[in-house]
């Protein structure tokens, strides 16, 4: 039979329709398989037979290549079908992606544009498990044993920490861009600089941007500004850095911002940089007061909130408490000042730098202690960038059914799973290499620019996190206990994260690369987890997953948690979390969830003098809920169905999911069981309060 | 009759000498914990009581009240000896 014979159109995947050529088939599977002339001439041979057979007149491109996968299947060619498989999605999924919203981040929107970055994401995600991993950590992903955060970012970094003191050196100068601004001279541009280089970042990265002391960085610019052109100044920061989302499709960027009240004793010495890029001649220790001012006027638009008094979602304003803190002048009037805005809004994050180390947050609640060579990058701050190149999370319940009460089972396969999560990594970081190494002509030329010396990206500095998901769960499963029942319960937890600990120093002597422990933020994987256990590990999983099995409003608690709902007094959550802190190197954080309840701001601040002084928690934050009214535009507090102004039922719901605030209604089932089960503690710190007030 | 716990790691200067301690305490029919701060159990105790320093040494009555601690530093048997007495 000649191919001319069969009278065929073929739709391209160049968008033309070609008359039937059966040589192609062949051609193909030359150039992307290691098959043999002969088999590829044969297979093309049957596939057409087959096409002849059916009678059809016109045959899609990837209709051929499945056909053609399948003769590769039957021959026992398992390679040379993965190699020639394609990537793509059923017409069922884009149809239900375009015209329903995305439930599994509850930061993704469904806009064309955002449509666009999930589609992209899909074939991402795919191409990851099948070209950058291996089977066996693909397969463990699959199945749930580990979850590989962000494959639809596979061909960027995870998260990053960044210095403001790079753009104000260098000014703006990125890799083929049109023009190239020079250092800043006037607060404005600088600010211009920073949202346009946050976005490029955005752009390279797979989660959030952290930027340290934006405070102090930015005073030396802001030297003789009157108070309300220093207010006026802090509302273009916030409203640029939450309004930048409009670019990627309403996805908001994650982004941080690291303040101090104080000039940290790292930065005191260091020469300050100002307008021009040229250093000043001061120190930052001599711009104490202007960027006190503005880390003020920061946290007054904070309490104000948006248009329609909503908290602003992002940037996250991390306040950094430390001994300095406290001998600095005006710090009780601060405290009260970002506790007010914690009671109101919820915005202020507490991290505690505790004794001497000094840290820099990074990522969802990402936070790295500062090590020697840190700390001499602090003296020329615009080195100071960091980045985690990905995330692994652990699923500890899963692990706890397979290991079936024996304390040495449930070692060995944390074990493991460990070694699967640091192969993950290896492959995740050979892949990032090979992007790199093309340098300012490739896929990722931000991170390779070199103006002072080294790459953007410091690629032999970065971290590779592990995280876990269900310590609580685990506990329960293996000793009968959840960690609030019982101090043997809690002890057995620590003896868990200890051996991840000492898994990690470990494999880091070992592999000669960072590898941390980290609190996984697990919007949607505490979901996953918990439902592919439901499914593999009934029925003994039906009875530790928390939320509600009958709605499939299911989850696992997060991270080391304690239960959200266990009715305990926030000072007792906060002390027995943090006492997990010490051992998770890359930051942990514990939520106070206020409810609708609106406590004073000086109970706050005792609680978050008392966290600090008396406990080894990290991080806190404080959460209220708010009902925002589409219709009226009003906000108020607490989770109600319809407007306590207007009475309209077109409300959304507002409160942190995890690390950051959004819209209740574009929550997971998994994240609504948790929000239903969350004890929320608002009322304590008023009786707290009473208290004092005798 | 309480317990003292022992904190240590394998190369730190002053360890040996608490674990010379551990053992004159034993003598004395007192309870003595062990904690290897390179192992899971003994790093989860040392995280449960916040060690920071090494060697640590806690002294704790039978209800696990702490009644003496030594941080980074070894006591005399006697000063041990009396945080049981004076509990
Ligand atoms: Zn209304």
């Amino acid at each position: 039979m000649e191919t001319t014979d069969l009278n065929l159109f073929v739709r391209t995947s160049e968008e033309t329709i070609s008359d039937w050529d059966r040589s192609k088939i062949a051609d193909a599977l030359i150039r992307e398989t290691l098959i043999d002339q002969d088999t590829a001439d044969q297979i093309s041979e049957e596939t057409e037979l087959m096409i002849r057979r059916s009678g059809v007149r016109v045959v899609t491109a990837p209709l051929i290549r499945e056909l053609v996968n399948a003769k590769l299947i039957e021959r026992g060619l398992e390679g040379a079908r993965k190699m020639h498989t394609r990537l793509g999605m059923p017409v069922f999924d884009v149809d239900s992606l375009i015209l329903h919203p995305n439930k599994e981040n509850a930061n993704v929107p469904h806009g064309p544009e955002a449509t666009n970055l999930t589609l992209a994401e899909r074939i991402k995600k795919e191409y990851a498990l099948l070209c950058v991993f291996s089977e066996d950590v693909a397969d463990a992903h699959m199945n749930g044993d580990i979850h590989l955060h962000d494959l639809g970012f596979i061909d960027r970094p995870y998260c990053s920490g960044q210095s403001l003191e790079y753009i104000k050196k260098f000014g703006l100068d990125l890799p083929h861009s049109l023009s190239m601004a020079k250092p800043a001279k006037h607060p404005e541009v600088l600010l211009a600089h920073l949202v346009k280089f946050a976005a490029a970042l955005q752009s390279n990265f797979a989660g959030a941007i952290g930027w340290d002391a934006v405070n102090i960085f930015f005073a030396p610019y802001l030297e003789g500004l009157s108070d309300d052109e220093m207010k006026q100044f802090a509302q273009m920061l916030i409203f640029e850095f939450s309004q930048q989302a409009v670019a990627r499709g309403g996805q908001a960027i994650f982004s941080d911002i690291n303040l101090y009240w104080e000039v940290p004793k790292h930065f005191e010495n260091v020469s300050a940089i100002g307008p021009g890029g040229q250093f000043t001649g001061k120190k930052y220790g001599d711009y104490e007061k202007e960027s006190q001012r503005f880390a003020w006027k920061l946290f007054e638009v904070y309490k104000e909130g948006d248009g329609a008094g909503r908290p602003f979602f992002f940037p996250k304003p991390l306040v950094h408490i430390t001994e300095k803190f406290f001998r600095t002048e005006g710090h009780m009037d601060f405290l009260n000042h970002i506790a007010d805005v914690s009671a109101d809004k919820g915005n202020t994050y507490y991290v505690f730098d505790r004794g001497e180390t000094a840290k820099i947050s990074e990522c969802c609640r990402l936070s790295f202690k500062l090590e020697k060579s840190d700390l001499r990058d602090a003296m020329e701050p615009w080195r100071m960038r960091y980045c985690a190149l990905q995330n692994v999370s652990l699923n500890l319940p899963r692990i706890a059914y397979t290991a079936q009460h024996d304390d040495t089972k449930l070692m060995d396969l944390i074990t493991q799973r460990f070694l699967l999560a640091t192969k993950a990594h290896k492959e995740k970081r050979a892949f990032l290499e090979k992007l790199l190494a093309h340098g300012e002509d490739g896929p990722l030329a931000l991170l390779t620019m070199n103006r002072d010396g080294m790459p953007y990206l410091r690629f032999d500095r970065a971290a590779h996190l592990i995280g876990m998901v269900g310590l609580n769960e685990m506990v329960q499963i293996h000793t009968g206990e959840e960690m609030h029942e019982s101090k043997q319960a809690l002890k057995f937890g620590l003896k868990i994260m200890a051996h991840m600990k000492l898994l990690t120093d470990k494999i880091q002597r070992q592999e000669g690369f960072k590898i941390v422990l980290e609190q996984t933020p697990a919007e949607s994987t505490s979901y996953r987890f918990a439902r592919l256990d439901l499914h593999y590990f009934s029925p003994s999983s039906g009875r530790v997953v928390k939320g509600d099995i009958a709605s499939g409003e299911v989850y696992y608690t997060n991270s080391t948690h304690l239960n959200v709902g266990y009715p305990m007094n926030p000072i007792e959550r906060v002390t027995n979390e943090g006492i997990f802190h010490p051992l998770i190197e890359a930051g942990s954080i514990s939520h106070v969830w206020l409810g609708e309840s609106h406590p004073y701001k000086q109970a706050l601040a005792d609680f978050v003098i008392k966290t600090f002084r008396h406990t080894t928690n990290d991080q806190i934050a404080f959460s209220p809920e708010f009902t925002t009214c589409n219709k009226c535009h009003r906000t108020s507090r607490g989770l109600d169905d319809i407007c306590s102004y207007c009475g309209s039922s077109d409300v959304d719901g507002i409160t942190r999911i995890t690390g950051y605030f959004t819209k209740v209604s574009s929550w997971n089932k998994g994240k609504l069981g948790e929000l239903k089960d969350r004890h929320r503690v608002g009322e304590y710190f008023n009786e707290q309060q009473k208290v004092a007030n005798g | 009759m309480g317990i003292v716990k022992i904190f240590y790691k394998d190369d730190c200067p002053m360890c040996p000498v608490a674990k010379k301690l551990g053992e004159h305490l034993a003598a004395e029919n007192i309870g003595v914990q062990h904690y290897n701060v390179e192992t899971a159990d003994g790093l989860a105790e040392a995280t449960f009581y916040h060690v920071m320093a090494l060697p640590t040494i806690l002294v704790e009555d039978e209800d696990e009240n702490g009644i003496g601690e030594w941080r980074g530093s070894v006591p005399r048997i006697d000063e041990v000896l009396n945080a049981f007495r004076n509990a």
